[in-house]
């Protein structure tokens, strides 16, 4: 029987972590909370070291925090990464997404820097300033910055910030293997830019309750019987992994097996890990496919999209990877688009009716199980100090 | 335009290779894509390509030959795709053509534009060129090889269809 107003905003009969109030996804005073207390504070994977191989190469990012930063490798080859921010008059340092430059050289009044943020150059600088500020007195904002879990650039904006490994902790361990056995490469990298809540990606990225809406899932994965013995397990900050697979790509009409793989990876097969706050490894086949949100506000989400082989690739296993990713996840991808209208739907109608956005299924922590979710909230809870299904009650003393 | 092939002169074929974009553009535009795969040859070949200047590196988005294109448009209705229509603005550039050759080469700038189903607004979806090599040996062109060349990298969710 349909619902009246009464039923519909009754809260569901589940135990609070078990569903969400639709508030998290809409209110620009929580979105603002998230860029202050989680974006600001945890670890995010900012693009791979194969974006910026060589000395003096650079790489700008936009940071879920709200902040433009920028990547470089130095001459002596260490990454940092500083806001892409000229500390004279707050302009711009760098525009390109990526280059070389052996100075990065402030296009406004010439303040030039070395690729250690050191300033290098301030034009003028005596006659303006004497002895009152020197090239010493002034450099670029730095940001804590590390290189792992397959040459991943990683930023933490919080200078206090524990080392990365902790904050990862064993979540990637069951792909490490795959990860580090040799040096990757990125081959692919696009951007999808939806109007819906950032969390709605990662929450579709958590769940595979939702495989229903992919006919590919459903033939190369649903039929299998390993899909239904996929195992969740959450670890500490978030973080959760997806039980391995085997996919049968040959299921689907006109698709072969993947016979190119990854080290450690057996043919065909599938790892996943979702790491809080909303960024996820998905090693399929032959490619690594990695997800990492951009948060314009709390109805508009860039998502970027990353697909990575193996630096050691001959000319034909790089084409060959390049197609198997792009026939599932690129912009024209199977599955890609399918999961974007899902997120693109929830994005046009969250806020506008929903009273409660369940995550309230359990099957032992299996593949539809929702544990992914609620483990998700509950790192989100404990770093906003809301309850993700009753955000505006006062927490508790 | 240079040159004559089985008789016919270079502004015969300029014309029909003309004719040809332009009919496969309104078959696209009503989402006639087995129609669309009519106006190609047994082996054709379908890429969509871009730069990214994010990683500076080429991108191939889409690669499929004949029989991967056949596959991609039968299996359609399996899938959920976003039915918002897409409306092609076309211009052919160039068309060129070496004397005796089977083979036209043509450069056609292409505005993708989509339509809302609920409301009807209109906005640009992409921007590209379309590079084809058109077999114009037999009685009628054929599509023998296209590139669609992205200049617009941001698709929004995508898109199942050939652009």
């Amino acid at each position: 029987m349909a619902r009246a107003t009464v039923e519909w905003d009754k809260r569901p009969d589940l135990p609070p972590t078990h569903y969400v109030h639709p508030a998290i996804y809409t209110d620009p005073a929580i979105f603002k909370e998230e860029q202050e207390k989680i974006f600001g504070k945890a670890w995010y994977l900012a693009c791979h070291e194969s974006e910026l191989p060589e000395p003096n190469d650079y790489r700008t990012y936009q940071h879920p925090a709200g902040k433009n930063l920028l990547a470089v490798r130095g001459q002596d080859d260490k990454i940092r990464t500083f806001y892409n921010v000229c500390p004279h008059r707050g302009n711009t340092l760098v525009y390109a997404p990526a280059g070389n430059a052996r100075h990065i050289t402030c296009l406004f009044h010439a303040w030039a820097f070395d690729t250690k943020g050191d300033c290098i150059d301030i034009t003028r600088e005596k006659q303006g300033y004497g002895d009152r500020l020197t090239k010493k007195d002034t450099a670029l904002r730095e940001v804590k910055t590390e290189v792992g879990f397959g040459g991943f650039v990683y930023v933490n904006l919080d200078d206090s910030a524990g080392p990365l490994a902790e904050f990862i902790g064993h979540a990637l361990d069951g792909m490490l293997k795959c990860l580090e056995a040799e040096p990757l490469e990125i081959f692919s990298y696009h951007r999808a830019v939806v109007s819906t809540n950032f969390k709605f990606w990662h929450d579709t990225n958590s769940e595979f309750y939702h495989d229903y809406m992919h006919y590919h899932n459903r033939q190369t994965s649903m039929l299998q019987p390993s899909y239904w013995e996929r195992e969740y397990v959450p670890f500490p900050n978030g973080h959760a992994q997806v039980g391995d697979q085997i996919v049968k790509y040959e299921a689907y009409e006109g698709f072969a097996g993947r016979d190119l793989s990854f080290p450690g990876l057996p043919r065909n097969g599938w790892k996943m890990v979702d790491l809080f706050p909303g960024f996820t490894y998905n090693l399929r086949g032959s490619a690594l496919r990695i997800d990492t949100i951009l948060p314009l506000g709390p109805g508009r989400t860039i998502i970027e999209y990353r697909g990575l082989g193996l630096k050691s690739d001959g000319p034909a296993e790089r084409a060959q990877r390049t197609r198997d990713y792009n026939t599932i996840w690129g912009p024209f991808g199977r599955n890609l688009h399918e999961d974007l209208m899902g997120v693109m739907g929830q994005g046009r109608a969250i806020g506008k009716g929903q009273t409660f956005i369940l995550h309230g299924r359990e099957e032992a922590n299996k593949i539809h199980d929702e544990i992914g979710m609620r483990h998700y909230y509950a790192e989100w809870s404990r770093r906003i100090g809301r309850r993700s299904s009753d955000p505006y009650r006062e927490p508790a003393a | 335009m240079t040159g004559a092939v089985d008789g016919r002169s270079s502004d015969t074929i300029a014309r029909a290779v003309h004719a040809l974009i332009y009919r496969g553009c309104l078959r696209l535009d009503q989402n006639d894509f087995k129609g669309w795969l009519d106006l190609c040859s047994q082996d054709f070949h379908y890429t969509v390509s871009t730069y990214s200047p994010e990683i500076r590196r080429e991108q191939i988005w889409l690669d499929h030959d004949y029989e991967g294109m056949s596959n991609l448009i039968r299996m359609l209705p399996k899938h959920n795709s976003d039915q918002t229509p897409l409306t092609r603005h076309a211009t052919v550039y160039t068309v060129d053509h070496d004397a005796g050759s089977h083979e036209a080469r043509a450069v056609t700038s292409v505005a993708i534009f989509a339509t809302e189903l609920d409301g009807g607004e209109t906005t640009l979806f992409a921007l590209a060129r379309y590079h084809d090599v058109v077999d114009v040996g037999g009685t009628e062109p054929r599509l023998k090889h296209r590139t669609v060349r992205l200049e617009t990298r941001s698709l929004g969710i995508g898109k199942h269809w050939p652009l």
